[in-house]
C-alpha cells in the first residue's frame, strides 16, 4: 500500500504587514497521493496559491513565520537548507504558472528555455541530444512545427502556445510533483479546452502527482481524482472528488456548490453566501467559516475544528493512508449530514 | 428541425429576430461593420436588436468583436458602415443633436469596477460628477442618488470614502449607482461578474435582475461565464471573428446549439454534476487574425465538420426559426448530445 507522496501537517504561514500579522495559512493538513491529481479549490484569499508557494518554498520577503511539516517522500522540505531546497526545485518539483505571458523569459527562445531545463535535469547532456528531446517535448504537448517553434521567442507565440511550452518545460523535468496554479484561467474557452485535454492526456504519460489549483469547480470535477476545499487559510474538506461533490459534508463546501449555476437551474433567486471572508489579521481561535455559516453554534465560535475522518474509525487510518479518506473540518458534520 | 427543411433567407441584413407583431426594438443595429486602419475588420456585418426590458447575452472569445460592439452601442466607436438606431432614431444623429441625453440613455458597467473609480476622488464626488456634467436638477437628483444607494445596500457614509477604502463588491455597486442615477434605458454590462468569487456573484446578479424589473431596464450582458449567460439572459448572440455566428433564445441555444462554434464553445463549460456532462468538443488551433480572416466561412479552418463548400462560400446569417439565426451551411451537424 502506497504512502502519500507528500504529507503536509500543521502548515502555518504568517506575514507581517502594516495592519499586523496576516495569517495566510492557519494550519493546513493535506496528503498528496502518488500518481494522483489533486484539485485545490477555494476563493480569493483562501490560501491555495500560498500552499503551492510553500511546497516550492518560494515566498515573499515579508513572511515572518513558516511552520509545520511538509514531508515529501520522507524528507521535511521545511528543514532543508536553502541550497538543498534549490536542488529540489525544477528537479523533483515543477510548477506551471497561471500567466504564461510573464512566466517565460522574453529574451530567450523556446529552445533555450527547454534546453536549460534538460541541462539541469541531465547534467552533461549534449546539445544535439537536448534539442532532439526538446523537439519531442513540443510534439508531445501538441505544438505543430516544433522545429520552427524552437527558434521562436515568447512574444511570437499565442497564449495557448506559451502555456504548452510551460507544460513541456515542466514535463522535461520529470518531476515527482507537478504544481499547476490556475493554468487555464488566462486562456480563451476553446484554447482552455485544448489545455484541459492535454492535462487529461498527462494521466497516461506522466507518473508523478499533480496539484491542480483552480477556482473553477467544474474543471476540477472533470480532471481531478481528489479534491481539497480551502477557506480562509485552512483545509475544510478533502476526499475523492466525485464523493465530495456528490455528498459534501462541510457547510462551506455545501454553500459553495449551491452558489454554482448548473445546467438544470432555472429561474428563482441566485444563491450567494452572506457576509465576507474573515479578516486574515484576525487570530485563529474559532472556525474560520463560522461568521458566514448557517449551522454555526456557540462552540464553533470558540474552538478551532480539527480535520476529522468521515469514514468509520477502524477503517479510517487505512483509507487515509491510501489518500482516499474523506476528511472534514467541522465539529457538527455528523449532525448536519 | 431537420437539415433538409428549406430555410428562409433573411431578406435584408438585420431583419428583426422577432416576429413582425412584436414590439418595436429599442436598439437596432443593422449591418454594422467597423474597420480600423482599413485592414482590421473588428465587426463585419453585425445586426442585433434589443427590445425594451430584455436581457441579451453576448459571448465569444477575445478578438471576436464583443468590446467593439459595446463601444458602437454606447457611441464611442462610429461604425464604418451600417446603422445603429435607438428608439427609431439613428445614433449618429442623437450624438450630434443631443449628445448628453443620448449618454444618459445608454450607460455602461465597466469590467474592472475598482479601476473605473478615480482613486483621487471620494465616491461622493465621483457620483456627483455626472449630475454636474449633465446639469441635472441638483436637489432632486441628490435625493434620487440617496435612494439608489439605499436600494443597493450601500451605507450612507460610503460617499465620504475613497475607492481603496471599500471592498470589490461595494465598488461594483457604486458603478451600478453611477449608471442608475442617469435613469438609463439600456445598460451595457461588460463582464459584470469577472473576478468576483462564486459566493458573491449571485448577490450581484440578483441585484441586476431586480433593477431590471423595477426600472424596465434593457441589458446587454457580455460574459465569458456561460453559466451566468444561461441563467440570466433571454436571448444570446455568439460572436466569432467579428461576426455573429448564431443568435437564439438562450434556452434553445444551450439546449441544442446550431452553429458548430457554438456547440464547441458550450461544450467547453465543464459541469460539476456528471449527469450534465457532455462530450467536450476540442477545436484545433486558435482564433485566426481579423486582419486576414479565412476565406469562405470564417470558422472553416477550425470547424470539425467543414466541407469543401465552406472554404469558398461564406454562409449568410439565415433564419432557422422565430428569433433564431445561424451563419452556417450545415447547422445542427455538430451535436455533442448525439
Amino acid at each position: 500500500m502506497d504512502t502519500p507522496l507528500v504529507k503536509i501537517r500543521g502548515l502555518k504561514l504568517e506575514a507581517s504587514t502594516k495592519r499586523g500579522t496576516v495569517h495566510i495559512l492557519r494550519g493546513v493538513d493535506l496528503d498528496i497521493g502518488r500518481g494522483r491529481i489533486l484539485g485545490v479549490v477555494g476563493e480569493s484569499g483562501s490560501g491555495k496559491s500560498s500552499l503551492a508557494s510553500c511546497l516550492l518554498r518560494l515566498l515573499p520577503g515579508n513572511i515572518t513565520h513558516l511552520g509545520g511539516q511538509i514531508e515529501f517522500d520522507g524528507t521535511d522540505l521545511l528543514k532543508l537548507s536553502d541550497s538543498a531546497m534549490a536542488g529540489w526545485r525544477g528537479r523533483r518539483i515543477a510548477m506551471i504558472f497561471q500567466d504564461p505571458m510573464t512566466a517565460l523569459n522574453p529574451l530567450f527562445t523556446v529552445a533555450t528555455h527547454l534546453v536549460d531545463v534538460l541541462r539541469r535535469r541531465h547534467p552533461g547532456i549534449s546539445r544535439a541530444d537536448a534539442l532532439a528531446r526538446a523537439k519531442a517535448a513540443l510534439d508531445s504537448v501538441g505544438i505543430a512545427d516544433a522545429e520552427l517553434r524552437l527558434k521562436a521567442y515568447p512574444h511570437e507565440l499565442s497564449g495557448g502556445m506559451r502555456q504548452r511550452v510551460m507544460i513541456a518545460m515542466a514535463l522535461l523535468v520529470e518531476p515527482d510533483l507537478l504544481l499547476a496554479d490556475e493554468p487555464t484561467t488566462a486562456l480563451d474557452a476553446t484554447v482552455e479546452a485544448q489545455i484541459v485535454d492535454l492535462f487529461e492526456g498527462l494521466r497516461r504519460k506522466f507518473s508523478g502527482s499533480i496539484v491542480f489549483i483552480s477556482h473553477h469547480l467544474g474543471l476540477v470535477a472533470q480532471l481531478c481524482d481528489d479534491l481539497c476545499v480551502m477557506y480562509g487559510g485552512t483545509v475544510v474538506e478533502t476526499g475523492p472528488v466525485a464523493e465530495v461533490l456528490a455528498n459534501p459534508r462541510h457547510p462551506y463546501t455545501r454553500a459553495l456548490l449551491a452558489c454554482e449555476i448548473e445546467a438544470g437551474d432555472e429561474g428563482g433567486r441566485l444563491v450567494s453566501i452572506p457576509g465576507e471572508v474573515q479578516d486574515p489579521v484576525a487570530p485563529h481561535v474559532a472556525c474560520v467559516f463560522a461568521p458566514r455559516c448557517a449551522y454555526a453554534v456557540d462552540a464553533c465560535r470558540s474552538t478551532v475544528p480539527a480535520l476529522r475522518n468521515v469514514t468509520v474509525a477502524a477503517m479510517a487510518s487505512e483509507l487515509s493512508a491510501m489518500g482516499e479518506g474523506r476528511r472534514v473540518a467541522c465539529i457538527r458534520f455528523e449532525e448536519i449530514a | 428541425m431537420s437539415s433538409n427543411t428549406p430555410m428562409s433567407r433573411t431578406g435584408e441584413a438585420g431583419e428583426l429576430p422577432v416576429d413582425a407583431s412584436g414590439p418595436a426594438p429599442l436598439v437596432r443595429m443593422k449591418g454594422v461593420s467597423v474597420v480600423f486602419g482599413g485592414t482590421v475588420r473588428a465587426l463585419d456585418d453585425v445586426s442585433l436588436s434589443m427590445i425594451q426590458g430584455e436581457i441579451v447575452g453576448l459571448v465569444g472569445e477575445s478578438g471576436s468583436g464583443k468590446t467593439t460592439l459595446c463601444r458602437v452601442l454606447v457611441g464611442l466607436t462610429a461604425p464604418t458602415s451600417g446603422s445603429v438606431e435607438l428608439g427609431g432614431r439613428p445614433v449618429y444623429e442623437l450624438l450630434r443633436k443631443e449628445p448628453l441625453a443620448f449618454r444618459r440613455r445608454v450607460q455602461m458597467l465597466l469590467q474592472d469596477a475598482v479601476a473605473s473609480l478615480s482613486p483621487r476622488m471620494t465616491l461622493g464626488k465621483t457620483l456627483h460628477e455626472p449630475i454636474a456634467i449633465h446639469n441635472l436638477p441638483r436637489q432632486e437628483t441628490t435625493l434620487r442618488l440617496q435612494a439608489i444607494l439605499q436600494r443597493l445596500g450601500l451605507p450612507a457614509d460610503v460617499l465620504a470614502k475613497f475607492p481603496h477604502q471599500i471592498s470589490g463588491g461595494q465598488a461594483r455597486r457604486v458603478g451600478v449607482a453611477r449608471a442608475l442615477v442617469m435613469q438609463p434605458e439600456i445598460i451595457i454590462a461588460d463582464e459584470p461578474t469577472a473576478g468576483l468569487d462564486v459566493s458573491v456573484q449571485g448577490e450581484l446578479l440578483n441585484l441586476l435582475l431586480d433593477l431590471q424589473q423595477e426600472f424596465r431596464l434593457t441589458y446587454l450582458l457580455v460574459s465569458h461565464n456561460l453559466n451566468v449567460i444561461r441563467r440570466v439572459t433571454g436571448r444570446t448572440a455568439v460572436m466569432y471573428l467579428g461576426q455573429i455566428v448564431e443568435e437564439a433564445p438562450t434556452r434553445e441555444l444551450f439546449g441544442r446549439p446550431a452553429h458548430p462554434y457554438s456547440a464547441a464553445l458550450l461544450s467547453t463549460n465543464p459541469a460539476i454534476d456528471p449527469q450534465h456532462r457532455s462530450r467536450r468538443i476540442v477545436l484545433k488551433g486558435e482564433i485566426p487574425s481579423v486582419v486576414n480572416p479565412p476565406s469562405g466561412c470564417r470558422f472553416h479552418t477550425r470547424c470539425p465538420i467543414a466541407q469543401p463548400r465552406c472554404t469558398n462560400e461564406a454562409p449568410l446569417l439565415t433564419d432557422l426559426s422565430p428569433g433564431r439565426r445561424v451563419r452556417c451551411h450545415f447547422p445542427f451537424s455538430l451535436d455533442p448530445q448525439r
